[in-house]
């Protein structure tokens, strides 16, 4: 095995881990509130949401190649890498890839084990920007396009960042005013069963967009690194077993239920009722819709969550828990550069060594802290019996809590 | 900078009525639904304990319901098409599939 198939393998793995960690860091987005509710049962509602996310993937047929021209220059606006990183089977390529992505699992990994809703999307991002900085200097980051489009790190994830939740937080609002006014004099017993439907549906058509949405920004970095280890050479096509295991990978990750996530998104933030999740699951699904329509496509967390928020601001009476929120926009805020960092340092790390040792160093550091997070969730569990139970502060400190007194 | 913003700022507003109408709006409706439907079913589904069924109210409700899954309809078609590599054409009045414009 060649030093070039072998960080090729390695970027494979790591992008499918990618791709099941933005499965499950991503379930809450659509399902929380139908959880929290109890419109589906726990186990069901992550079922018909990896199932919707296995068909979303499969149903978006059109190409993801360019997905990181959004942010960095390694490739031309065709997809074909940039040939100054192609040497030696594409090695310098690959290792930007590989150190980013490992940026972007562990920060996935860390704010699922604290419980917050970050956006995956930033952090494959931001990891990606860190090891490009890293091997190529400030100049090989798309900061800004070129003036005649949305584009770069400010026009496709900063402008969006700020606006999404706003957008989502006013639609909610408004919704949930209306539909409390509208059926004020219906029997509650009466309007719980009836928004539950409403609420399953509109939940389904979040998960479907996020499928289709997702799923292809992961073929579109490993068929990138396909093409410039030299194993492909359509930049028109996904190879088909790119997309079958990257569709399953997602659709892994969303079975397997963020549970900490969709707890703080369904219990955390508000304490919320089905026509307040109708309200915030229409919400995310319009403003989603819309926005990807409109070509400003916008992050699924942050709308999601500035909905559910939404839903709390909209109903008379109703509590939101602001300091949760604040510590998920807190959150949001450093998932770029942290995951930005940890790509850097990543990148640094397997240049220092090179040749076979450089991507396996990286890769004895991914596995010893994604272990190390793995091992500390089990302190303070939270899976589909205990997801529901009565907010006591987020997985982090619960854990202290916990001590007998 | 100040091109993106730019950008930014004319998206922004556009989602936010689409998303308002869409949003917003059909929920609205549905709840429109539900409350009809509850003058429909009368009974226990009213707070009124001596409500009567009524039932246009449950005709209305059908009327609801159907434009809201009209609604669901129109976002499956999004989603599809955005899938294919195409978008949804609002030339014609109803919606169509068409190729992205370049």
């Amino acid at each position: 095995m060649t030093e070039a198939t072998l960080i090729l393998v390695l970027v494979v793995g790591t992008a499918l881990l990618f791709d099941f960690t933005n499965g499950f860091h991503d379930t809450g987005n659509a399902m929380a509130t139908s959880i929290a509710t109890g419109a589906l049962r726990p186990k069901v509602a992550v079922g018909l949401s990896a199932v919707l996310n296995l068909v979303g993937a499969f149903l978006s047929v059109q190409v993801a190649l360019t997905v990181t021209n959004a942010v960095i220059k390694v490739q031309d606006s065709s997809g074909a890498p940039n040939t100054a990183l192609t040497d030696n089977d594409g090695y310098a390529l690959l290792m930007i890839i590989l150190a980013g992505l490992v940026g972007g699992v562990l920060w996935n990994l860390s704010t699922w084990l604290l419980g917050l809703p970050s956006s995956s999307s930033h952090a494959l991002f931001g990891g990606l920007i860190g090891s490009t900085i890293a091997a190529l200097g400030f100049s090989g980051v798309n900061w800004n396009g070129d003036g005649t489009k949305l584009d770069g790190v400010i026009g496709k994830v900063i402008l969006p960042a700020l606006a999404s939740p706003v957008i989502a937080g006013v639609v909610a609002a408004v919704g949930t005013w209306l539909i409390f006014r509208v059926t004020a004099s219906v029997a509650e017993r009466f309007t719980e069963t009836g928004f539950r439907w409403g609420q399953i549906g509109s939940a389904s058509l979040v998960s479907l967009a996020h499928g289709t949405n997702d799923a292809q920004k992961t073929m579109g970095v490993i068929t990138l690194a396909l093409i410039a280890s030299g194993h492909w050479s359509d930049t028109s096509d996904v190879p088909l077993w790119v997309k079958v295991v990257c569709a399953v990978a997602i659709a892994a990750g969303t079975w397997i239920g963020g549970w900490r996530i969709i707890r703080t998104l369904g219990k955390g933030l508000v304490e919320i009722s089905s026509p307040q999740g109708m309200a915030a699951e229409s919400s995310s699904a319009a403003v989603i819709l819309v926005s990807s329509h409109l070509g400003f496509a916008l992050s699924t967390t942050h709308v999601a969550t500035g909905s559910i928020l939404g839903s709390g601001v909209g109903k008379p009476g109703a509590q939101v828990r602001w300091r949760i929120a604040g510590r998920m926009v807190l959150a949001w805020v450093i998932t770029l550069p942290a995951a930005g960092v940890v790509g850097a340092l990543m990148w640094w790390l397997g240049d220092l060594f090179g040749g076979y040792a450089g991507p396996i160093a990286v890769m004895v550091v991914l596995v010893g802290l994604a272990g190390f997070m793995y091992a500390r969730s089990k302190l303070a569990p939270v899976h589909s019996e205990n997801v529901n139970d009565e907010w006591t502060g987020t997985p982090g400190r619960s854990a202290k809590q916990e001590v007998p007194a | 900078m100040t091109d993106n913003l730019q950008f930014a700022v004319e998206a922004a507003w556009k989602v936010l009525a689409l998303g308002l109408l869409l949003g917003a709006g059909l929920p609205l409706v549905f709840a429109l639904g539900v409350r009809s439907l509850a003058w429909g079913t009368g009974g226990a589904a009213e707070v009124a304990v001596d409500a009567q069924p009524h039932p246009a109210g449950r005709a209305g409700a059908v009327a609801c319901f159907a434009v809201v899954l009209a609604g669901i309809a129109l976002g499956l078609a999004i989603i599809i098409a955005t899938g294919q590599g195409k978008v949804v054409s609002f030339d014609h009045v109803y919606p169509t599939i068409v190729d992205k414009p370049k």
